[in-house]
Order: structure tokens, then C-alpha cells, then sequence
């Protein structure tokens, strides 16, 4: 049985080589996606344990509220800043043999003018500890710093900036400008870089004017040998202005806080990996389904000689063993060198995710194989326990074509499940409630089990259009799809959970974009908007806006500064900016109150509720407490994605929190703004790293684009998962042409040219692919639109469909189905008229 | 490239038993068909020369392997020729090229099957158009009519293939391959499948238009009763045309096959 089933697997190659490649990429899919999603936590977990072993105890300030993060900021706590004299305190409590003072602030490479390193890794400055025990930098090259002036960065810095030891520098902080010098280069523990971090590191006396900092952020602490620890941990804890935590808790919730932004991104790899394994395991169904239909009379013939039922499925279960092994095994292989190929797709979105080797783990190994077999065993396993449950004669009679009438219970059960999707949509809409959202996921299983009916109605719509557009060739095409409504709509199928997902995503990124975009639209005023190195951190120098108000041809400009703070235990982005001049500069739309008012303390709100006026708020920073009374309700912030939900004045922010670069600047320009005023601006803003020019269109125009910057690795995950869809349309095509090769052969016979032969594959491929776009894109619109309104939020105001997009997305569906088609098409036309019409007589 | 025989060609054709080029719907002339190569090879034709006369309905007979099937696909381009010259008409079938041939089969020859004749997925009508359509044409309507009245399909025009008996097939296979007025028509055993009296039914339908509208009809058989239809009955053994009968009666046919048989 195992030899016949082997030869059965090389005797009709180029069918299962077409399967085997579909099997292969999706567990190559998985395999990338399991080992990239270790390699970043596991690295940045591990780099952490080891950077931080030596540490026995950590001092921080109090917790004033769990931080929000965004990518790449390393989330955790916002806190109470600690007492200046702290280390002194701490090293003076029984126990204690070192106490190291950390401090860490905004420092940002600039080397020849520009800064160093894009993307959404954040720049640190870190003093450099003397102490190698709880130091976790380790030099690789040259000194420790000892002066102001000289720094040592991580290594990865020093490779992307191009630097060597004793280069000149400059370094970007909180106080302006610096000129370095590089004494030496580190790594973190034995990684290159700190996760997500760039880190300059500098001596304790560079801290005070570099880091603007009075107290260090936190206190590492070496407790003496043969100490209790949990006393010494006690005594520490004893002090009310700060919180100890022990090393290893600090381990776990530093390694908590350097995964979580990956988080996400794992749950999208592994959401796409699952679409990719469902894609293959269509095909693969497929595939088995058509040669098992082709070989019901051969088994048919076994059962009637005396094989029993278990004999005829065991042959084509060992043959999608055979397929299934050396296909998996074969995309093990791929997936680990993919590897490569997912690192430099993400890389384009500007995130280094891996800063080590990559770890291929035996675990997803382990779990890619098994997917990988065990769908190849079950999809071929179902056909083939139909077929031999028919009984002998049944089989041997002629009547080998797959039945053309689709199920009524099929369909209904689809349709009641599809009206449950939709009135749970309907209701999770009306009430705002997500849990009803849930019911929406009853939408594919409807679509797999409506599938047939579509198809079949599909071309029955499709065919008078087919018959004008196309002729005798429209009809022949979309007869055939009704004539295998089934094998059609698995195939479609793929195709639709891929434009779904492409679709879906569009509408995300799309809202996304319109709503970090809309206020800045509506709202902007200045003429020239001076923007940071990325949306997410402020990394303008705090001199560069009293410089440009100082030229002559600037009549008003107007410096934004956002803060993190914690308000009724949520975080909150406050924003600065001098009240007298953000009128002309940015129009927020007063709803009520005056704005003027925030010049003497008071804060303005973004929201509708004109209620709020007269109210106080009180917000947590972690040097002080602001606590202002309502004076304004405004409709929109200053947009992107930290937009601030409360505005102070500059003075106030200030005053609250110290240490704040200018996340954006505004200018107007005095009368119409001239080339040579624009000049002006330009150049002082091209002296100053770390801040952009963009002209008020241009402003407007690049909001929302970190939006875009993701979008794209999305899209080039869509474009894998889609790509194999497209292997299903070539290998569904050619099986059905080999199923109808006699009358193929008879069209050859009665005087179609083969050009005329490949048009009529083409057609039934376009219209299958026309009809699985329409369908995926439709549901994934009524589906993203539902998501948008009942769980986009604050962030997700309105849904904007990019139907341009979509357009672009059905043409790109149908053009590449007819690609796929391609080469069934160019295969059906080459064969011999006469092979065709002597087959299978 | 449309080329008349050569008249040495000729010459043979006359020494052949049918002879007379000028009213020849189609021709095999010095025809060699192998397959495979060496010790393995098999000589399906073995330098036939022959004649299918215009406006005659010709049959080709001659037990299991004899060559007849291989000859007829030859004679309608269907099958390459490894020597000798094919002609529909005038047309010399080695000069064209596959697309070429395929226009040809389109314009100028009809084809029915034993089985699998009809586009399931066309109405009859439509595959009875089939050819024409793919020409980018409308058959002539009152040929349409003509022939759709004369096969009785007038009631089952807008019916699928899986919607008609097996006779009902065959007569819509049949209409299809006669819309065109071809030069010749290439039937290959189209009552195999049929019952007694449907396959006379097909076979009065093919006589009926070789006496009325002078088609031309080649069709390959091997029972005695259909072959009794034709003008004359060809018979092939070995790849060779070993007799010719003339207006055969289905005993004289008999007779012809029990001496072969013997």
C-alpha cells in the first residue's frame, strides 16, 4: 500500500508539487512567524535577566499610574520622582553594600549635523555606572566616561551611526545640544543594544546639565553577602517616598514591559500564519478531494474485488503522508531561512525588533510539523472517507463528476448563521457593546457553507454579462463554475479570507489615518509647522522656537509641549503651549469658556461636554501635582497619535514638569509667506537635529503617515497570504482542466484555436476571482465598519473607507487569479487534440 | 501551400479502388503512421492511398487495431502523419500549422463522436453553434432551421446535454456537424453507443443528408448494419486498405467480414 501510494505521488507530479508548495509556504509562514516571535521576546528577556543579574534590589518612586506606552516606549510605571538625597539614604541602610544611582533621561545621537537612528526604538541617556555588578552595559571598546563631554553608546547605535572611538559627536538632550566625544562602545548585557532602546551613555558629572534631572530615576542596589535579603528589602521599603522592588521582580517586569509592544505584533503574525495554514489546508482539500473523485472508480473496482473501506482510504491517507512529511519538512526549512526575509519586512517599518540571532526554538518546530502533517492528514482524510463510503457500484458507474445541485440545508444553515453574524453586528452597533461583536465570528463558517450557493448564483447572474462581454467563451466559462459549485467556492474561499484581511486592514489603517489626520486638517492654521524626529517622542531643541521668533520675517511662533501624566489613575498627554498665540496658530474650536484664561492657570479640555467648565482636574507628574480649574472645552487636539487631552499653558507645563523638549513647533509667517521668509526658517530649523520643516499642506498631509509606515508591512504579509491563495486558483484550475479534459479535447476538435482554449480559463478564473474579491471585501467592510464604531474609541472616531484602495484591491484580485491561471491555461492548450478526446474512454 | 496533388500522385490515386481527384472530399495520399520507435514501433498505416469521394457517404470498416480510427483522425487533421500527404479538398492538411488546422476543422469539417460530443455546460442549440460562434459568426439561419427540422430537435433547443437521452445527444452532435455544410464530415462510430433502433434513426439522418444536400461523409464502424447506410464500405486490415465495396448490402458486408475473419 505504501509503495502504490508512493509511486501515486511521483506518477502525477506536477499535481502534488502544486499542493506540496502550498503546504510548504504555509507552514514556512508559521515557522517564520513562530521563531521571529521568540527570537524577540526570548532575546530581549534573556538580554534583560543577564544585563540586570547582578542587581539585587531596585529603589524607584512611588507609582503614580500605569503608563499607556506606544510602540516602542518601554510602558511600565509613570512615578513619583525620587528625593534628591536618596542614594545617600539608601547606601545608609543596614545590608546595603552599594548603591548605584541610575539616572535616565532624552539623549539623542547626532553625528554630522543629523541625528542618528529613525523608527520607533527611543533615545536614552543613562549615566554610566562605576559598579560593573549592577552596571548592565559592558565596554566592548575603550574607557568609561569620565568627564562631561565624553560618552560610550551601544554598540548598535555605533554600527548604524558609522562611528569609531574618538569621533566627535553631538548629543540632543533636554538642555539642548552637546559636543561629545566617543570614549567607548558597550553592549547590553551580550546584546547589542538595549531592547528598543538607543542608549548614550555618560558620566555622573555630565548628568546635571545634560539630563536636567535633581534626583535619579532609580536606585540599583547591591545588598551584602550573607544579609537576609527579605530584610534589607524591608528596611528599604520602610522609607514613604520610594518603592523597592526585588531584582528578580524588577527582571520580570522590565522584561514585561520590553515585550509588550511586540505583543501585538506577534498576535497579527500569528493571526496572518492562521490564514496562511487555512489557505493551504483549502488547497490541499482540494487537491485530495478532485483525484480521490478521479479515482472513485478505481476504488470502486477495489471495493467490488473485496478491499475493504479501510484499504481504499488507507492508500490516500499514506499518499498525504508521503506529501505532507516532505512538504513540512521542506518548509521548515524555508521558514527558518524566511527568517531573514520577515526581519527585513518588518525592518521597513523602522523597528528593530532582533537585536541577537534569531532562536529557532523546538517547540515551533514542533508545532509548525504538526500543523504542517496533521492538515495535509485531515483534508485529505474527509474526501476520502466519502469516497469510500459510496457504495462499489455506485462508484464504477460513470457518474464520477462531482453532483451540481447544491444543498438546500447547506445554504439555509449558512444563511441563519450569517443572519446571526449580522444581527449580532447590528446589536453590537446599537448598544456600543463588544461582546456582541463576538457573534459577527459566525460569518465564516456562513461563508464556507454559503459558498457553493454564491458561486452557483454567481454565474448564473454572471453569465448573460459573460455571454455579451465574451460569447461562446463567457458561457463555457461561467458554466463551468456551476458545474463544480463546491470546488469553486473552496477556492474562492482563499481568495476571500485574503482581500477580507487585506480589506480589513485598509479600513484600520485608513480610520486610523483620517483620524489622526481630521483634526489636523481642520485645525491647523500656522504656515509652517516644525515637527520631531518621530510622531511618538519630542526631540525638538526647547532654543530653537526663541531662535526662529527672533528673525525678523516670524510674527508669531508657538511651542507645543506634550507631558505623560496620571489623572483619576489614567494616563493623559498634556499639552503646553503659550495660550496668547495658539489662537492663530492652531484652532482647537472653542466650544465654551475663553481660552485667555489659561494664562493664569487654567486648563482646557478636549470634548463636548460644555458641562465641564468650572470643574477641577488634578494630574500626577512625577515631580508635582497640577491641579487647574476647567476654563475651556474644545473640540479637537493638535493630532497624531499622543494628541493631548488637556492643554495648559507653556508656563504652567513648565513649571510641572521639567525636562521637556518641543514635540512641535508652529510659525506663522509676517504677511504671505515668501520663498525667502521660508528660507529663513529653514535654515535654522536645518541646524537644528531633530526637528523637520513641513509647510502647512505638507503638515497636514504627513499626519497620519506612521500609519502608513505599518500599513506597509502589513501589506507585504497580505501579499505572502495572498500569494498562496494564488497557488490554490493555479492548482483548483489545473485539476478541473485535467477533469475536463475530454471536453476540452471535443472544443479543440469542433475548431477552438488554443488561444480561445486559454481565454475560456482565464474568463472562469477572473470571474471566480471577481466573485471572491466582491465577497471578501464586502464582508470585511461591513465587519471593519462594525469593529470601528463599537471599539475604535477615542482613537478611531469615524470609520473611513478607502475605496479607492478597494477598487485597487479587486482589480489586483482578479488580475492576479487571471495570472494564476496562467499556466493551467498554457498547459491545457498544449495538449495533443486527439490525447484529449481518446482520455478516459 | 493549397496544392493539387502531384500527378504522379495522381497516377497512384487512379490505380487505387477509389479514384477520381476531382470530386474528392478529402484524400490520404502514400499515408504512413507510426508509433513509437524501433523494436517497439507499431504501423498504424501502412501507405495508404485512398479518396473519400464528394456528395458520398463512405464507410470504414475493419476489426479491433486495424488502422481505421488512426486513418480517419489522419484524414481530418486531428492526428499528424509521419509520411504521405493528407488533403481536405485541396488542402494539403502537413502544410498548415496547428492554428491553422484548427480554423480548418472549424470551417470546412464535421465531427461526430462515439460519446462525450456535446459542451455540457451549453444549451443544444448552442453547442449546435458551437463552431460558427467560435468563428465569430451566426450559422446561416436557414441551414440552422433546415437542419435542426430535418433532426426533429425543434423542441429541444434551449435543453442541456444532461437534459436529452442518448439519441437526442447524438442527433444535436449530428446537426452541429452538419450547420456548417462542411466539405466532409468525420463520424466515428456515432451509433457505438446507441440502441438498434435510435442508431438507424442517426444513420437514415446522415443518408438523408448526403442525398439531399450532397454532403460528403466519412465514418468508421465496425458493424455490418450501419456500414449498409454508405455508398461504399472501405475496409482496412493491418493499416492497409485491403477492399473496396460499393453499394453494400449489410450480407455483402458480412460476407467481406467473415473472409477477413478467416
Amino acid at each position: 500500500m505504501f509503495r502504490s501510494a508512493v509511486r501515486s505521488v511521483i506518477a502525477s507530479r506536477g499535481r502534488f508539487v502544486l499542493t506540496g508548495t502550498s503546504i510548504t509556504l504555509s507552514v514556512a509562514f508559521l515557522v517564520a512567524t513562530l521563531v521571529l516571535s521568540d527570537s524577540m521576546r526570548g532575546r530581549a528577556a534573556d538580554d534583560i535577566a543577564e544585563a540586570l543579574a547582578g542587581t539585587d534590589a531596585v529603589v524607584q518612586g512611588v507609582v503614580l499610574g500605569e503608563s499607556d506606552g506606544g510602540p516602542g516606549e518601554l510602558g511600565g510605571s509613570v512615578r513619583r520622582s525620587l528625593p534628591a538625597d536618596i542614594t545617600e539614604r539608601v547606601a545608609a541602610v543596614d545590608g546595603v553594600t552599594g548603591a548605584a544611582p541610575q539616572w535616565v533621561g532624552f539623549a539623542k545621537l547626532v553625528v554630522d549635523g543629523s541625528s542618528v537612528g529613525t523608527g520607533t526604538a527611543s533615545d536614552v541617556g543613562r549615566n554610566w555606572i562605576v559598579d560593573p555588578a549592577v552596571n548592565p552595559f559592558r565596554l566592548t571598546s575603550g574607557r568609561p566616561p569620565t568627564v562631561p563631554g565624553e560618552i560610550v553608546i551601544d554598540r548598535a547605535v555605533a554600527e548604524e551611526a558609522g562611528v569609531t572611538l574618538g569621533e566627535t559627536v553631538q548629543v540632543l538632550t533636554a538642555t539642548g545640544m552637546h559636543d561629545a566625544t566617543i570614549a567607548g562602545i558597550a553592549t547590553f548585557a551580550s546584546a547589542d543594544a538595549a531592547p528598543l532602546q538607543r542608549t548614550v551613555l555618560m558620566p555622573d558629572v555630565a548628568v546635571p546639565g545634560w539630563l536636567d534631572a535633581a534626583a535619579p530615576t532609580e536606585v540599583l542596589v547591591r545588598i551584602t553577602d550573607g544579609a537576609d535579603a527579605a530584610e534589607v528589602l524591608g528596611r528599604l521599603a520602610a522609607s514613604p517616598d520610594s518603592e523597592v522592588t526585588s531584582g528578580a521582580d524588577h527582571i520580570a517586569s522590565m522584561q514585561d514591559a520590553a515585550t509588550s509592544p511586540l505583543q501585538f505584533l506577534t498576535v497579527f503574525l500569528l493571526a496572518f500564519a492562521v490564514v496562511a495554514v487555512l489557505i493551504g489546508v483549502t488547497i490541499i482539500f482540494n487537491t485530495f478531494a478532485l483525484t480521490v473523485a478521479r479515482r472513485r472508480r478505481e476504488s470502486g473496482l477495489l471495493r467490488a474485488i473485496g478491499a475493504e473501506r479501510r484499504q481504499v482510504l488507507g492508500g490516500v491517507v499514506v499518499e498525504a503522508l508521503v506529501i505532507g512529511v516532505v512538504a513540512t519538512t521542506l518548509g521548515l526549512l524555508c521558514g527558518v531561512a524566511g527568517v531573514g526575509v520577515l526581519r527585513w519586512l518588518v525592518g521597513l517599518t523602522g523597528v528593530t525588533l532582533i537585536t541577537g540571532p534569531s532562536i529557532v526554538s523546538v517547540t515551533s518546530m514542533t508545532v509548525a510539523a504538526c500543523v504542517g502533517v496533521g492538515a495535509t492528514l485531515l483534508s485529505a482524510w474527509i474526501p476520502a472517507r466519502r469516497a469510500a463510503a459510496t457504495p462499489p457500484i455506485e462508484a464504477l458507474r460513470d457518474s464520477a463528476a462531482e453532483q451540481r445541485a447544491v444543498s438546500r440545508a447547506r445554504t439555509a444553515t449558512g444563511l441563519g448563521l450569517a443572519a446571526v453574524a449580522v444581527s449580532g453586528g447590528a446589536v453590537a452597533v446599537l448598544r456600543t457593546s463588544t461582546a456582541w461583536l463576538g457573534l459577527v465570528a459566525a460569518l465564516v463558517p456562513a461563508l464556507v457553507l454559503c459558498g457553493p450557493a454564491i458561486v452557483t448564483s454567481a454565474a448564473r447572474w454572471g453569465a448573460p454579462v459573460a455571454r455579451r462581454v465574451a460569447g461562446v467563451h463567457g458561457s463555457i466559462a461561467t458554466g463551468n463554475l456551476a458545474a463544480s459549485p463546491r470546488r469553486a467556492s473552496s477556492t474562492a474561499l482563499a481568495l476571500m479570507l485574503g482581500t477580507s484581511m487585506v480589506t480589513l486592514f485598509a479600513i484600520v489603517a485608513s480610520s486610523l489615518t483620517g483620524a489622526v489626520g481630521a483634526d489636523v486638517r481642520d485645525g491647523l492654521r500656522a504656515d509652517l509647522v516644525i515637527t520631531s524626529a518621530t510622531a511618538d517622542f519630542a526631540t525638538i531643541d526647547p532654543t530653537l522656537a526663541d531662535r526662529l521668533a527672533s528673525l525678523p520675517a516670524v510674527e508669531v511662533v508657538g511651542a507645543l509641549a506634550i507631558a505623560e501624566g496620571i489623572e483619576a489613575g489614567n494616563p493623559t498627554a498634556i499639552g503646553g503651549i503659550d495660550a496668547s498665540t495658539l489662537p492663530s496658530l492652531f484652532d482647537l474650536g472653542l466650544i465654551a469658556g475663553d481660552l485667555d484664561d489659561m494664562t493664569s492657570g487654567g486648563i482646557a479640555v478636549v470634548g463636548s461636554d460644555a458641562s465641564l467648565l468650572g470643574t477641577t482636574v488634578t494630574v500626577e507628574f512625577e515631580r508635582s501635582t497640577l491641579e487647574a480649574p476647567i476654563v475651556a472645552v474644545v473640540e479637537r487636539s493638535t493630532g497624531g497619535f499622543d494628541a493631548p487631552a488637556y492643554f495648559v499653558d507653556r508656563r504652567t507645563l513648565d513649571a510641572a514638569v521639567d525636562g521637556l523638549l518641543d514635540a512641535l513647533v508652529f510659525v506663522n509667517i509676517r504677511g504671505s509667506v515668501t520663498a525667502d521668509a521660508e528660507e529663513a526658517v529653514r535654515a535654522q530649523v536645518r541646524a537644528t537635529p531633530g526637528s523637520f520643516l513641513a509647510t502647512s499642506a505638507e503638515h497636514v498631509a504627513n499626519s497620519g503617515s506612521e500609519v502608513d509606515a505599518f500599513r506597509n508591512f502589513i501589506d507585504g504579509m497580505l501579499y505572502l497570504a495572498g500569494f498562496i491563495a494564488l497557488l490554490g486558483v493555479a492548482n483548483t484550475t489545473a485539476l478541473a482542466i485535467n477533469e475536463r479534459a475530454g471536453e476540452i479535447g471535443l472544443l479543440r476538435a469542433v475548431g477552438a484555436t488554443r488561444r480561445e482554449l486559454r481565454r475560456i480559463v482565464r474568463l472562469e478564473a477572473a470571474l471566480l476571482s471577481f466573485v471572491a474579491a466582491l465577497v471578501g471585501i464586502t464582508v470585511a467592510v461591513g465587519v471593519g465598519w462594525a469593529l470601528i464604531d463599537v471599539a475604535g474609541g477615542t482613537d478611531l472616531p469615524s470609520v473611513v473607507v478607502p475605496w479607492a484602495r478597494l477598487a485597487v484591491t479587486l482589480v489586483v484580485a482578479v488580475a492576479a487569479g487571471v495570472i494564476a491561471a496562467a499556466w493551467p491555461a498554457h498547459r491545457a492548450s498544449q495538449v495533443p487534440v486527439l490525447e484529449m478526446i481518446s482520455r478516459d474512454r | 501551400m493549397h496544392t493539387r496533388p502531384d500527378s504522379t500522385l495522381v497516377d497512384r490515386l487512379a490505380s487505387s479502388s477509389l479514384s477520381g481527384t476531382d470530386d474528392a472530399a478529402a484524400m490520404l495520399v502514400g499515408a504512413v503512421k507510426r508509433y513509437g520507435s524501433g523494436q517497439a514501433a507499431v504501423v498504424a498505416l501502412d501507405d495508404v492511398t485512398i479518396a473519400f469521394p464528394a456528395g458520398r457517404f463512405t464507410a470504414v470498416m475493419g476489426p479491433s487495431g486495424s488502422g481505421k480510427s488512426t486513418m480517419m483522425h489522419c484524414a481530418a487533421g486531428l492526428d499528424q502523419l509521419s509520411a504521405g500527404q493528407a488533403f481536405v479538398g485541396n488542402t494539403d492538411l502537413s502544410s498548415l500549422d496547428d492554428r491553422e488546422l484548427t480554423l480548418l476543422r472549424r470551417e470546412r469539417i464535421g465531427f461526430v463522436f462515439q460519446a462525450f460530443n456535446l459542451i455540457p455546460t451549453l444549451t443544444a442549440v448552442e453547442n449546435i453553434c458551437l463552431p460558427s460562434t467560435l468563428a465569430g459568426r451566426h450559422p446561416d439561419a436557414a441551414v440552422l432551421d433546415q437542419v435542426v427540422s430535418m433532426l426533429r430537435l425543434g423542441d429541444r433547443l434551449q435543453h442541456r446535454p444532461a437534459e436529452l437521452s442518448g439519441g437526442q445527444q447524438q442527433r444535436v452532435a449530428v446537426a452541429r456537424a452538419l450547420v456548417t455544410r462542411p466539405q466532409v464530415v468525420f463520424a466515428d462510430e456515432p451509433t457505438g453507443n446507441l440502441d438498434t433502433h435510435t442508431g438507424q434513426e442517426i444513420l437514415g439522418f446522415l443518408r438523408s443528408a448526403v442525398d439531399q444536400h450532397r454532403q460528403s461523409i466519412v465514418m468508421v464502424t465496425h458493424d455490418p448494419n450501419a456500414a449498409a447506410w454508405a455508398d461504399h464500405v472501405v475496409f482496412v486490415v493491418d493499416g492497409r486498405v485491403h477492399e473496396v465495396v460499393d453499394r453494400p448490402s449489410a450480407d455483402a458486408v458480412l460476407d467481406v467480414m467473415k473472409r477477413l475473419g478467416r
